[in-house]
């Protein structure tokens, strides 16, 4: 009995103690395995916020809108200089010949009839020089800015110096450069030294070259435009009293000295536009912002112009509409060859 | 002497005091019991090593994933320390990089640590972790997108219009236009993954950073793409302080990945492309004499020129 009294207490002692650890070493043992979140279940941030739609989808401008050229009746005559080593064919200039064609004008190639361009200038009513790689001849130069002076309007897009590739049987890149500075520069503008580059999201069109650029002030270029977008975009440098249109967005910096500052991309002086970009007139950037009214008004200014010459012979045959086809306009009057080499500011 | 009744409350009493103090006994004892247990198999708590070295490509990629998840899932493990040499690689797996990385230091301390260069998809993946060890020779940044295109893509786009017929105007079609509105969506993600990690680090704007500029080690941690200058030890030590469940120096430290390979035995078929992990080595087989359509373009975060140029150009802006 007083073994009893002793053994069977301590048996439940040694039992329950026994339980409690086992268990607790049972649970030790499987416990750390089931503990916490398993894998994949539930972990913050496999869905972060900087990876959703609203983060990252880039705004598009919208490629709408057209090209608006007005037609008054006159049939008035635009030539697109191909003789300067000129970086732009036809099929690019499509939009604006199928704007100005609807508008009952003309685009030409080239000059028409034997006359070279100094010598031709004087029949049209305005000029589109884009990105000529070849300069200007001292006779070209003074031609040019007789035909300005005389109410012939010039529009001149240049791009800054760039490395571009050539393909065929063999890869190649080449330096481009804007040739004709020495035509501009006596009307007071010149191509500046670098491209142009902006990484605010808000001041680039998808990709950091491709900047905004906002009107300086009112004017018939800037008429109805809000943006623009240019893909190799430079900056004018301006000297005397040509006067800036639309400058760059804020923001905007040089690519090689990575200097930030106010700059020009569109400068007029009097009758010559100065635009430092030619690629928006290409058809994958024409609708791009307000690109098309831009190029609307560039085109409005360019049949402003009045052919120094005398107005344009009339072609073959003239419809109600007013169009003409340029193949049918025979070679105007030669106006006088310009004897007198007047040394000219520049 | 005793009636039967004093005799079993006596013996209740005894029951109750024994038991109680098994429970005393076991309160105390209990813990020594848990704590006795080894966890994993393991005595130390450990900071695991995991190494990218090279492009983050598909296969290295999934590498180091597999290395952070056994990482994640070994109870020894309570560190991670990324030792990273990279120049990045692909954008789509470079944020399957990130991912794995993120859901790793979500759980446990990493500290990446710059072997060499940890550019472009490299740093994208490594701008999750606690802090990043640099070399003043360590080399990061590199920040963004570019896309390699066959130019025969975008300049003949209309001569490849008239050899297949298509369903849709866009129906395997690449324009210039698309290419950039693509990297910018993919920039705008790399860019704001850096930023939302790293940006109260960060003596930069987004501007530039989104510039892309690769920075030396100390540099680096001046404009807070790095935390501090040291060799991997120190990233070892900073992982193992980093953790609450080390003390002090009572940690092992494990080597994931390193010696995975060695069990590899493979026959290499004639021919075959062979692509090197971190820890497993993949053999591709290129079929010859069938048409094979090859992925159009390929986005890439990566820093450097492609090695090899035949017939491919970065797309740029001329």
């Amino acid at each position: 009995m007083t073994e009893g009294r002793i053994v069977k207490p301590l048996a439940v002692f040694i039992v329950v103690l026994v339980v409690i650890l086992g268990g607790t070493f049972l649970l030790a043992v499987a416990g750390p395995g089931s503990s916490g979140p398993p894998d994949g279940a539930s972990i913050d941030g496999q869905s972060p916020s900087q990876y959703q739609p609203d983060a990252v989808n880039a705004p598009v401008d919208p490629e709408d809108g057209e090209i608006s050229v007005d037609a008054d009746g006159e049939d008035k005559r635009i030539l697109v200089d191909t003789s300067h080593g000129n970086q732009v064919s036809e099929s690019q200039l499509e939009p604006i010949t199928e704007a100005v064609f609807e508008a009952g004008h003309t685009v030409e190639y080239g000059t028409s009839g034997t006359g070279g361009f100094a010598e031709s200038l004087g029949q049209y009513d305005g000029v589109l020089v884009v990105q000529p790689l070849g300069s200007f001849s001292p006779e070209e130069r003074e031609a040019l800015r007789e035909y300005t002076e005389d109410g012939g309007r010039v529009v001149v897009l240049a791009e800054p110096t760039q490395t571009q590739l050539s393909t065929g049987f063999t890869q190649s890149t080449t330096t481009v450069s804007f040739g004709a500075n020495n035509a501009t520069e006596q009307y007071g503008v010149r191509m500046g030294a670098e491209q142009l580059y902006n990484v605010d999201d808000a001041a680039n069109d998808n990709n950091f070259k491709a900047i905004y650029a906002t009107p300086s002030g009112d004017g018939e270029l800037t008429d109805g435009v809000e943006t623009i977008t240019f893909d190799t975009a430079g900056y004018a440098v301006v000297n005397g009293d040509a006067e800036t249109t639309f400058t760059a967005a804020e923001g905007t910096r040089t690519l090689e000295t990575r200097r930030t500052g106010t700059y020009p991309t569109v400068v007029r002086n009097d009758n010559m536009v100065f635009v430092t970009d030619s690629t928006f007139i290409r058809s994958s950037e024409i609708y791009d912002a307000d690109n098309e009214v831009f190029v609307g008004n560039l085109l409005a200014f360019l049949l402003e112009g009045e052919a120094p010459g005398g107005d344009a012979p009339d072609a073959g045959f003239v419809t109600d509409g007013g169009s003409a086809t340029p193949a049918e306009t025979p070679a105007a009057p030669t106006p006088e060859p310009t004897p007198t080499p007047t040394p000219s500011g520049f | 002497m005793f009636g039967r009744e004093q005799v079993f409350s006596a013996m209740t009493a005894s029951y109750v005091v024994a038991v109680t103090l098994a429970l005393v006994v076991a309160a105390i004892f209990a813990p020594v019991v848990w704590n006795g247990v080894p966890s994993g198999g393991d005595d130390d708590p450990s900071v695991a090593v995991v190494t990218l070295r090279g492009g983050t490509t598909d296969a290295n990629v999934n590498a180091v994933r597999q290395d952070l998840r056994e990482a994640r899932t070994n109870e020894s493990i309570e560190a991670v320390v990324l030792r990273v040499d990279s120049p990045g690689g692909p954008v789509d797996s470079s944020e399957e990089f990130y991912l794995a990385v993120n859901r790793t230091a979500s759980e446990m301390p990493v500290v990446a640590y710059v072997e060499g260069t940890a550019a472009s998809g490299g740093y994208y993946g490594i701008v999750p972790t606690d802090e990043i060890v640099v070399k003043p020779s360590s080399n990061v940044g590199s920040i963004g997108v570019i896309v390699q295109a066959p130019l025969s893509l975008i300049e003949q786009t209309e001569q490849q219009g008239e050899t297949f017929v298509r369903s849709g105007p866009d129906k395997a079609q690449v324009s210039k236009d698309g290419l950039r509105e693509d990297i910018e969506v993919l920039q705008r993600s790399f860019v704001g993954t850096v930023m939302r990690h790293r940006g109260d680090q960060l003596s930069l704007s987004r501007e530039e950073v989104a510039n892309g500029n690769t920075y030396l080690g100390a540099r680096a941690t001046e404009n807070g793409f790095a935390d501090r200058i040291g060799d991997s030890e120190l990233a070892i030590e900073r992982a193992a302080a980093l953790s609450d469940d080390i003390e002090g120096d009572g940690y092992d430290v494990t080597y994931l990945g390193s010696g995975g390979a060695a069990v590899n035995v493979i026959v290499v078929p004639a021919g075959a492309e062979t692509v090197q992990g971190a820890n497993n080595v993949t053999y591709l087989v290129h079929s010859e004499d069938e048409t094979t359509f090859r992925e159009p373009v390929k986005y890439y975060a990566v820093w450097g020129i492609p090695a090899k140029g035949d017939n491919a150009t970065v797309i740029r802006n001329d």
